[in-house]
């Protein structure tokens, strides 16, 4: 379950608190319990709702608008990689084909163990370094299979 | 050659205070407190500083904008938009991880020039490292006691492109969706919370120092009558050298490639795209071009925020058409129908000719397309669907051609 603790629901005010309007702390609030619970859930959206004293579907708008924000959970390894025109031309179609094959799973999906998760995006402003990755929150760059392969190792 | 922004670069830790005040940082801020918010609105008005995010409007001249204390009591605000996503330009990631004071300096500057008290930094969710930098910097500076009275924030955004546009970045900051504001009113008349509030890209803040050390004057004469200064230029795509160059405006396009190392792997060079995927594309005929904001304007294209994308004689046009209409698809917020739909219909139209269905029918319905997007949308994304195809397509007959053939019986 993915109810929030004491201590987080600590953070979530502070970011309430943090600029000229509390509402301003939404974003980053929205991070955070992307974060927590590697999506936004229901609960998370009604207590958000109640945090910053507006209805729901406020909430929910912004959790289905940026593409950070997921409504089901993604991978605890969130690997997405760049297809932007500069990493297309460095071949990132095919570090992503060799990302589906080591992985077993298809661009946008999960793995059925919940480790790994694997989406295309947009440009991640590191075209000078070709095909870009970002895992987590770790921008990658100059993706090879060898490089590729050394990373999922690492990543438990 | 004269840099600005990246003359110190090759110092190892220039992001620290220590190095970046050794270096004459922070100096330019101390003069302008010094010169005074009239004699500083004089310099930077003579500087022809342009905003270097992709618009160009004058910098001094939104500035100047902001209605004084008097005539609108209350908070104003500056942001400096770092939100860059515009698929060929890493200028900004690089200006923070490098030389995040250079910024700061520049953010304390323009509050300054508008009497604002409290700045902001808007970050693209992305650059996490960087986000990371300028904490550490801001508590350095804070502690330095170089902030005074103005609070400077810090504030993420969460994957989307369009958050990068003023009025959408302002909306992202509020805890909405990201949907362009229609103006007027002008961020500047009614920005942040219904405030003044002036948003600058990283780029353009950076200069600001610089100015106020050196002069209107002087700033100006390095680049061209109306483009003042430097720029930098973010280079990707098939070159040997692909990074951030800083150049004086109005160098031609051809220097720029050849400081990136020219194009790469002894292959010869099919088009050059001058300033981010949403500026339409030039010819290797086009190389004399001066990169200011007027030169490109002259091609029927844009300086933008600088991002050089080289593309050699492999590269299928059609493949680039499509991969830049399904960016637009992908990234249109989706409140403009012509935005929305077109973007969409264009991804559509491309991806079936690169998978062989592609017709002539097809070509006249892109070409005829642009005529209900551009111009009837809110914002500059919408704006572009569909004019790089039909820049492709003017200029690259040949590939179209093949991938749109006419189709008999």
């Amino acid at each position: 379950m993915s109810a929030l603790t004491l201590e987080q629901e600590k953070v979530l005010k502070a970011w309430a608190a943090r600029y000229p309007a509390p509402i301003m702390g939404l974003v980053e609030a929205l991070r955070q319990v992307q974060r927590w619970h590697r999506c936004v859930t229901d609960e998370d959206e009604e207590y958000l709702a109640r945090l910053f004293d507006v209805p729901r579907v406020r909430i929910h708008e912004v959790a289905t608008f940026f593409p950070s924000f997921t409504q089901k959970p993604t991978g605890r390894h969130r690997i997405g990689i760049c297809r932007g025109l500069s990493c297309s031309l460095a071949g990132s179609q095919s570090m992503c084909s060799c990302l589906e094959k080591k992985l077993g799973i298809k661009e946008g999906a999960s793995t059925p163990d919940g480790r790994f998760s694997l989406e295309t995006m947009e440009c991640l402003g590191a075209c000078e370094q070709g095909p870009a990755l970002m895992v987590n929150d770790e921008l990658k760059g100059a993706a090879t299979e060898e490089s590729i392969s050394h990373l999922l190792e690492e990543l438990e | 050659m004269t840099k600005l922004l990246t003359a110190h670069f090759d110092e190892p830790k220039l992001h620290e205070l220590e190095t970046y005040r050794r270096l004459g940082g922070y100096e330019g801020l101390k003069k302008a407190l010094a010169m005074g918010r009239e004699a500083l609105m004089a310099e930077m008005g003579k500087s022809n500083l342009r905003g270097l995010g992709g618009a160009g409007f004058g910098a001094a001249m939104k500035w100047s904008t902001v209605p004084p204390e008097s005539k609108n009591p209350g908070p104003r605000y500056v942001v400096a938009n770092c939100d860059e996503s515009e698929p060929g330009c890493f200028k900004d990631r690089v200006l923070v991880t490098r030389n995040p004071h250079q910024l700061i300096e520049g953010l304390l500057i323009a509050a300054f020039a508008i009497d604002a008290y409290r700045a902001f930094i808007f970050i693209r969710g992305e650059y996490e490292v960087q986000y990371k930098i300028l904490e550490k910097a801001l508590d350095e500076a804070r502690a330095a006691g170089l902030i005074g009275a103005c609070s400077i924030d810090l504030m993420r955004g969460a994957g989307a492109y369009i958050s990068g546009l003023d009025t959408a970045l302002l909306e992202t900051m509020e805890g909405k969706k990201a949907w362009p504001r229609q103006p007027p009113p002008f961020p500047t008349a009614a920005g942040l919370m219904g405030r003044p509030t002036v948003v600058n890209n990283v780029e353009t803040l950076c200069m600001a120092p610089h100015i106020v050390l050196h002069g209107g004057d002087w700033f100006v004469k390095l680049g061209t009558p109306k483009s003042g200064g430097t720029v930098l230029f973010s280079v990707s795509g098939h070159v040997a050298d692909p990074g951030v160059y800083e150049f004086p405006m109005g160098t031609p396009l051809k220097d720029i490639l050849t400081a990136a190392g020219g194009v790469r792997g002894g292959k010869k060079l099919k088009a050059v795209i001058p300033g981010g995927v949403s500026t339409p594309v030039m010819t290797s005929d086009e190389l004399d071009t001066p990169m200011d904001f007027e030169g490109p304007r002259a091609k029927g294209t844009f300086l933008g925020a600088g991002g050089v994308i080289v593309l050699d004689e492999t590269v299928d046009m059609v493949m680039v058409a499509h991969n830049i209409e399904r960016f637009l698809s992908h990234e249109s917020c989706g409140q403009c129908t012509p935005c929305r739909q077109g973007s969409f219909w264009h991804e559509r139209i491309l991806e079936r000719a690169l998978s062989g269905g592609g017709t002539a029918e097809d070509l006249v319905a892109l070409e005829r397309a642009g005529e209900n997007i551009t111009g009837q949308v809110i914002c500059a994304l919408g704006d572009t669907v569909g004019v790089v195809t039909r820049a492709l397509m003017k200029k690259f007959p040949e590939d179209f051609k093949s991938r749109f053939p006419e189709r008999r019986g």
